[in-house]
């Protein structure tokens, strides 16, 4: 279906070389997964399919892409268009219109199909996606995983034949992500589609691809079946991660297969530790909060305390009341009823330096705090703002990320650069609560990695509190202490991070799931854990 | 070579259409002054029939993908100001956003975006009737002045403090030829016969030019001056940071970059 033959790549104003000499074939019906680190050339490949680079980008394309027995050198994007389907990673960037059945038609209004066969496909595609009950609703009323299946049902209606899809999942949460993956995976056994898709978060994806195209950091490309690629990927899923770690002759993709090969690890009796802490002092101290939207109760009776040291996890729904929280204790607000206050002072009377140096926020897209033209114009301005020694902020993104270019633009870094600046620009005046909002999405697992190093070491070296949300159970399980599961707008569970995640298995990890009933979170503690077992059951 | 399309540029067929119309429409302002009888509604059909004419020709297959969403964007932008201004005394929050544009973008592609701004934020203001034909010509103008500023004086780029200078120039001069061409289309028939500053048909040039200008001064000089000021202001304002954006996405647009194709065995040797 897809044919790239010795395919390489240079963009205009680059010297550098995005492929060399890429040659694969990706057959009808076929699931193929792009892996690679950010920057690594992805989406050129995937944009490289429908002929957008490079006919809307400029570049020199060497060797012939050909799709369907079309060459894309000689057809323009237009031309491929009732071929290609193809779905972004936000899909409100690329919607149209207002309800979800003309979206559904716009696309079809422009390739100028007849009104009976516009009318027969939007009912097709709405069943097809389980659209039904949303067609007459407006778009931006949907939840993110409704709305991805809008981007893929307004793809899919016009029949093409390959579906292209870069990281359709990573802004959704896992139950939104989950509900778009099982509709991909059923169109392509059932209508022998053939899907192209990328995605960082890789245990989502691993069980559904029948190949994957891994794209390593110097342009060189390899395609082969999961269990080939993943033995020495260094981007893997976290049971990959575990089966190499425990050198498995194989590696699994799915949790029963890892747990099927490791039946002779979990023979016997874990050690059940709890590690120990001295609890700082209280940073922060909620009383009896509530707060009201309107009609809707987003916080109800909420008492929590959250200590020096100790980096807390606050988990639960889209709409739980995450957000509201931390928006109470950065005092973007003030709220309904009850007290707030972070080191003894409420958050709403907070201002300038002091703030600076008492809350630190970070929000779901950290762009949002980007407002300088290059790097060394915001780190120039967080020096002002925070009356440190010019070049401070930039030093302490130097340790973070030690390529940046300090004259790039802020928008133009890749987002794990971007996340690295920002968290240079709030921790560089040291806030006593750092509070991050989702500080994942869209993050690789190296960006994830250097997240995980930083919150860590500003928790543990330097004592301070931090509060993340978020709906990631692997990041959550690496970095938290302590677990808070809201729900409706009430405190449903909190505890250590062990006995929380644990107790539901929506939300155990991996490695945990692998590992049950041992109380493993992470590789490392299983890794650990293992090794005092099977000590202790030596010497016995 | 082969390149990936550029900004939008008015084909010559387009020009001539422009041309054409622009002077249907420049004639449906002067009138008063040089025709005897009453010419006003032969020109409000005559600038609308030449608006359609003009939309629907420089639109046709010559408009690239990225020219029409820039367009569709800036119009956006430009429609969501305009009802914060309400056009009450002159203070209309629009007229610094599409010059600022138009001189990034260029003067074809700045007539297109007067044009399209100018229409579609009239529907949100309840902005339509006769006048908006005028309206739509006097803005697309204004882009058009806007985007054909030199770029380059003495071999130097004009660019910082010189370029602010010379778009708060711009703006001023559009703040009050908006005002006046406006008035001129309304000028012959707001005020009936009797008056001091009625237009007189008929009557001889001079006599019709000083009763306008004084019609002018005493009735819409209020909303010229807030006007100039307010599209200086803001020029003054936003022109740095605004005109950064716009040339970084011009930038990203890749207008005009090679495209090549190699066959592999060439690429390897």
């Amino acid at each position: 279906m897809i044919t790239f033959n010795s395919v390489s790549l240079i963009y205009p104003h680059s010297l550098h070389t995005v492929f060399e000499d890429l040659s694969f074939t990706i057959d009808e019906g076929e699931m193929v997964l792009v892996i690679g680190a950010t920057g690594s050339g992805k989406s050129s490949l995937l944009r490289l399919i429908n002929g957008l680079v490079p006919h809307h980008t400029g570049g020199i394309l060497a060797g012939d892409i050909s799709v369907d027995g079309i060459s894309t050198s000689l057809t323009k994007p237009g031309g491929l268009a009732h071929l290609i389907g193809i779905v972004g990673q936000n899909p409100a960037h690329g919607f149209v219109t207002d309800t979800v059945e003309e979206e559904l038609v716009f696309g079809m209004e422009a390739l100028n199909f007849a009104p009976d066969v516009m009318r027969k496909r939007v009912e097709e595609i709405l069943d097809l996606l389980s659209l039904v009950h949303l067609r007459s609703r407006s778009i931006s009323t949907l939840s993110g995983g409704e709305q991805q299946r809008v981007a893929i049902g307004s793809a899919l209606v016009m029949h093409p034949k390959v579906l292209v899809l870069d990281e359709p999942t990573s802004a959704l949460d896992p139950i939104a992500a989950e509900e778009v993956l099982s509709i991909l995976h059923r169109l392509v056994h059932d209508l022998g589609l053939t899907v192209v898709i990328s995605e960082h978060k890789l245990e989502r994806v691993i069980g559904f691809a029948d190949r994957i195209i891994a794209i390593s950091a110097d342009g060189k490309t390899e395609i082969d079946i999961p269990e080939e690629i993943l033995k020495k990927s260094p981007i893997a899923p976290p049971i990959v991660h575990l089966a190499r770690a425990l050198n498995l002759d194989s590696v699994g993709t799915s949790v029963r297969e890892v747990r099927r090969m490791t039946t002779h690890l979990r023979d016997f009796t874990p050690l059940v530790s709890h590690p120990e802490r001295d609890s700082g002092e209280t940073v922060v101290a909620i009383n009896k909060l509530n707060h009201v939207y309107g009609e809707k109760v987003a916080l109800r009776e909420i008492s929590l305390e959250f200590k020096a040291g100790e980096i807390t996890a606050v988990m639960g729904r889209n709409g739980a009341g995450k957000s509201t929280l931390f928006k109470s204790i950065v005092g973007f607000h003030k709220s309904t009823s009850g007290q707030i206050k972070v080191l003894g002072i409420e958050p709403t009377e907070l201002h300038g330096r002091k703030r600076l140096s008492t809350i630190g926020y970070i929000p779901q897209e950290p762009s949002d705090l980007l407002i300088h033209p290059s790097v060394a114009k915001e780190c120039a301005a967080s020096d002002r703002d925070n009356g440190l020694e010019d070049g401070s902020t930039f030093a302490f993104l130097i340790r973070l990320t030690p390529t940046v270019n300090p004259e790039a633009h802020p928008r133009d870094l890749s987002e794990g650069q971007r996340l690295s600046l920002v968290l240079a620009l709030i921790l560089c005046s040291a806030p006593d609560v750092l509070i991050m909002d989702e500080p994942t999405r869209g993050l690789d697992y190296q960006a994830k990695s250097l997240l995980v190093d930083t919150l860590v070491s500003y928790a543990r070296n330097l004592g301070k509190c931090v509060l993340i949300a978020t709906h990631d159970v692997e990041l959550v399980a690496e970095v938290a202490d302590r677990v808070v599961f809201l729900a409706d707008g009430d405190v449903v569970a909190d505890g250590p991070t062990l006995d929380v995640l644990l107790s539901s298995p929506a939300f155990a990890p991996q490695v945990a799931k692998v590992m049950s009933p041992a109380p493993w979170l992470t590789v490392k503690d299983a890794l650990r854990g293992i090794a005092q077992a099977t000590g202790k059951d030596s010497k016995e | 070579m082969k390149t990936t399309p550029g900004i939008y540029r008015l084909s010559l067929q387009s020009k001539i259409v422009l041309t054409f119309t622009s002077v249907i429409a420049l004639a449906g302002f002067v009138w008063p002054f040089f025709y005897v009888g009453n010419l006003h509604w032969i020109f409000v059909v005559a600038i609308g029939a030449s608006a359609f004419l003009l939309i629907s020709e420089v639109g046709i297959g010559s408009i690239d993908a990225k020219s029409i969403a820039l367009l569709g964007v800036m119009s956006a932008f430009i429609t969501l100001l305009r009802p914060l201004g309400a056009g009450a005394a002159g203070l209309e929050p629009i007229w610094f956003a599409l010059i600022i544009a138009a001189r990034v973008f260029g003067p074809s592609w700045g007539f297109l975006l007067g044009v399209t701004s100018m229409t579609t934020s009239a529907l949100l203001t309840g902005g339509v009737g006769p006048w908006l034909a005028y309206q739509v010509f006097a803005a697309g103008w204004i882009g058009l002045l806007a985007g054909a500023l030199p770029q380059k004086f003495a071999e130097k780029l004009i660019r910082g403090a010189e370029e602010k200078l010379l778009l708060i120039v711009v703006g001023i001069f559009a703040s009050f030829a908006f005002g006046i061409l406006m008035d001129l289309q309304f000028w012959p028939w707001v005020l009936g016969s009797n008056t001091q500053l009625s237009y007189i048909p008929g009557g001889a040039l001079s006599e019709n030019l000083s009763r306008f200008i004084t019609f002018h001064f005493a009735s819409s000089m209020a909303w010229d001056i807030p006007r100039a000021i307010l599209t200086s202001v803001l020029i003054v304002l936003t022109a740095t940071p605004f005109l950064r954006a716009l040339r970084r996405t011009y930038f990203k647009a890749a207008f005009l970059t090679p495209i090549e194709f190699k066959s592999a065995v060439a690429a390897k040797n």
